[in-house]
């Protein structure tokens, strides 16, 4: 009984982190001995790698290149594709006139040369500066003249041959000189969108929605509900603690197991979607920025839940009925913020906040989005049919998933501040919901 | 019917430098679940040594201990351990040991990982708690088993680790409620033992029980609960004087019971005789001392051999007999 009087700041903090990391490795322990974790965790690991799986089949499939704008064909049949024929000034209605009567004569280019041979150019892209550059030469050479003499300006910038972005409403638009970056190349346009839409579809709907949801509902639930349930959570209350204190901590062993597992998770598929992704290099470094975003969005939204879900369950023993009546709310608003970004009503949820947040991240990562998307939509596009129809499309192949999934910061329009207001309103709920969490209790008997 | 048993030895009302706060202190505590009375107005006062707490299955006695562990809140009344309200404070039960009747535990743990890991609630390092641990399970006779995952323990091996858990913090006051249920004899044994060492080093223990034998070989000092009420507290002998007056027995044995029962008939204090079995005789009376003065010369004057004289009522369980109105 007798023991040196110990020194102040020894007295509060220690004896607060004594009892709190007693608790926590509790916690964690329990959750090690239990068989239900283990399930949990597997499922949830098996579900991302099987997603990965569809999405390294789909990286790794072709998408037919398709001749935008037809200058691949041999009109006249001299042996020169009429793009060729047209950068170098020769009639490609007329067989007599070619680049093989030059002096020295110039060889004819294969087809393939002139299918995608004009993709995008544009690059840090800002609205209303002149963007793109004619690669094949044939707005610069105006179709059927000879010489350098016609320079177009339909868009009436003062530049020719180029165009540039303009907001119309919320929509991006591209206002363009003809035969611009008209001819690009569908496989890498696919699979850049393609990879974009399955990072922040996947992202937002499986990674920060269906675990943080689901791994809460199953692993908080019971943070106080099975100690009731056993009978040992007299063991934790007739302790010189308050109730406040084992509701947090108990919550802190949740976290302790919950976000590395999350952030691994994220960590995981960032990397095989990195290196598996369409990229310059051998790695998109700038998607770690994304996979951080989705990382931080899971975590603080499944500690939302996991906060509300061990309310419930500390209400009451069959508080996970009205856990999954909420979670159908929240499937709901999370649907919502996904598909419609503009419904103010999903604010209302706890997970429309972790979409805002990886929306803001995928903002700073990939600022040329926008731009794609709208370079996208301006592409005509077709595909010749086995029974020789021509099938046209108005937009290129992997725009519309892109345009689905990924959304303009609407809130703020700067990324950085929208995620610092998403993620400190779910912190806010946190704390709100352990202030009732530690009313209820804290009037709670316990039998 | 309500002495203060409060073993302070002070005067209420006197003035003292340091004034000792009871251990436990209750005024008026009632609990109701709905309908049901689980504790009628009970006040009470414990300070110091052993109290067994008394009284059949469904008494109060677990509702009691539950409203002390601040588990319960009382519906009515005022609740003090040390002077402080246990429902809104847990600040007491840096002084209390608490074992509750439940037999849960975390089975996937070693005794000494349980205990260790409990004693860091009252804000001891690792360290400073697993030397506790092992002192304590030491005491209560474990410390062999120490090592093994509480799962495999029996029953009387369980208790005893609830008891450890308990007693890791040097408390001054312990609440056990039912400790010795379901223990085998050598479990018992080491409990009592324990229990009674913590009463004789001056801490304030409340044990309870059903079972009366068991709080007659621990304690003298008890308190008893039925349907909720306060029957009766002080310790044993008290308790008898108080019930002197009220009827009671003698059972004699004799080779003629009924020739002597008719001479006891006589006496003016005696108001009925019976025969239970063969050889036996029981005399009933409303004043047992002076039937007890008269008694040598009555059988003597009868010319019968007795060869056994038996006071049944001075047994705790038929107190708690009468008491309780399963007898008269």
């Amino acid at each position: 009984m007798a023991e040196k009087p110990r020194p102040l700041h020894d007295k509060v903090w220690s004896k607060l982190d004594r009892k709190a990391t007693a608790i926590l490795e509790l916690t964690l322990r329990q959750y090690r001995t239990r068989l239900s974790t283990w399930a949990v965790l597997s499922v949830g690991v098996i579900l991302v790698l099987i997603t990965v799986l569809f999405y390294i089949e789909a990286m790794n499939s072709e998408i037919e290149a398709v001749d935008n704008d037809g200058d691949s064909v041999d009109s006249d049949g001299d042996g020169y594709p009429d793009g060729q024929e047209n950068l170098l000034g020769t009639s490609m209605n007329n067989a007599n006139s070619h680049p093989g009567l030059f002096d020295p004569p110039i060889p004819p280019d294969s087809a393939e040369d002139w299918i995608n041979e004009d993709g995008y150019d544009f690059s840090s892209a800002k609205l209303g500066t002149s963007q793109g550059y004619d690669d094949d030469g044939d707005c610069r050479v105006k179709i059927g003249e000879v010489g350098w003499s016609s320079w177009v300006d339909e868009n009436r910038n003062n530049i020719s041959c180029d165009y540039f972005f303009e907001m119309r409403g919320f929509d991006l638009k591209v206002v363009a000189d003809p035969n611009v970056d008209e001819d690009p190349d569908e496989d890498a346009y696919f699979k850049e969108t393609l990879h974009r839409s399955f990072v922040l579809g996947f992202g937002k709907i499986g990674f920060v929605f269906v675990l943080g949801i689901f791994v809460p509902l199953f692993l908080a639930t019971g943070l106080i509900r099975d100690e009731i349930a056993d009978g040992t959570l007299h063991y934790l209350v007739t302790k010189p603690i308050s109730r406040a204190e084992i509701l947090l901590y108990r919550l802190l062993g949740y976290i302790a197991l919950v976000w590395p597992y999350f952030i691994a998770l994220a960590v995981l598929t960032g990397i095989i979607t990195g290196f598996m992704g369409p990229s310059d290099g051998f790695f998109r470094f700038q998607d770690l920025l994304v996979w951080f975003g989705i990382a931080l969005a899971a975590c603080l939204l499944s500690l939302a839940y996991a906060a509300l879900f061990m309310t419930m369950g500390t209400i009451h023993k069959y508080g996970m009925v009205a856990a999954i009546v909420f979670g159908v709310w929240e499937f709901a608003m999370a649907m919502l913020s996904v598909f419609e970004p503009e419904a103010t009503v999903s604010r209302l949820s706890i997970s429309h906040w972790g979409m805002v947040i990886v929306d803001g991240f995928s903002n700073m990562a990939w600022p040329d989005s926008q731009y794609l998307i709208a370079l996208g939509e301006s592409t005509s596009q077709y595909t010749d049919s086995p029974s020789g129809e021509r099938i046209y499309f108005d937009e290129m192949p992997g725009t519309e998933a892109f345009s689905t999934f990924f959304h303009t910061t609407n809130l703020t329009g700067n990324p950085l501040q929208d995620v610092l207001i998403a993620s400190g309103v779910l912190i806010s709920m946190v704390i709100i919901i352990l202030v009732i969490a530690q009313l209820v209790f804290k009037n709670k008997e316990i039998d | 019917m309500m002495p203060d048993i409060a073993q302070t030895g002070q005067a209420a009302g006197e003035w003292l430098p340091q004034a000792e706060v009871p251990a436990v202190m209750l005024d008026k505590v009632s609990k109701w679940y709905g309908n049901i009375v689980g504790m009628n107005d009970i006040s009470l006062a414990i300070s110091g040594g052993v109290t067994g707490l008394l009284g059949p299955n469904g008494a109060g006695k677990s509702t009691l201990f539950k409203i002390l562990a601040g588990k319960l809140k009382p519906s009515q009344g005022t609740v003090r351990l040390f002077g402080i309200d246990p429902w809104k404070n847990t600040a007491p039960f840096a002084r209390i040991g608490y074992v509750s009747e439940n037999d849960a535990l975390y089975d996937w743990m070693t005794a000494l990982e349980f205990v260790t890991t409990l004693a860091r609630l009252y804000g001891y390092t690792r360290d400073e708690a697993r030397v506790k641990a092992e002192r304590v399970l030491e005491f209560v006779d474990l410390k062999d088993v120490m090592h093994k995952e509480i799962g495999k323990f029996s029953k009387g091996m369980r208790q005893r680790v609830k008891i450890a858990h308990a007693l890791v913090n040097d408390p001054e006051l312990i609440i056990l409620d039912e400790p010795l249920q379901g223990c085998d004899p050598l479990a018992r044994t080491t409990i009592m033992n324990v229990i009674r060492e913590f009463g004789a080093m001056g801490r304030t223990v409340i044990v309870s029980s059903h079972i009366l034998e068991e709080i007659e070989r621990i304690t003298e000092q008890i308190v008893i609960l039925n349907h909720g009420r306060l029957l009766a507290l002080g310790n044993v002998h008290a308790i008898r004087d108080m019930l002197d007056a009220h009827p009671h027995s003698i059972a004699l044995s004799t080779d003629r019971p009924r020739e002597l029962g008719k001479a006891f008939l006589d006496h003016k204090e005696v108001f009925g005789v019976h025969f239970p079995e063969e050889g036996k005789l029981i005399i009933r009376t409303h004043n047992l001392g002076a039937l007890h003065a008269d008694l040598p010369q009555l059988i003597t004057d009868s010319g019968f051999s007795v060869t056994a004289i038996d006071n049944p009522d001075d047994n705790l369980e038929s107190i708690l007999t009468y008491l309780t109105g399963g007898g008269d």
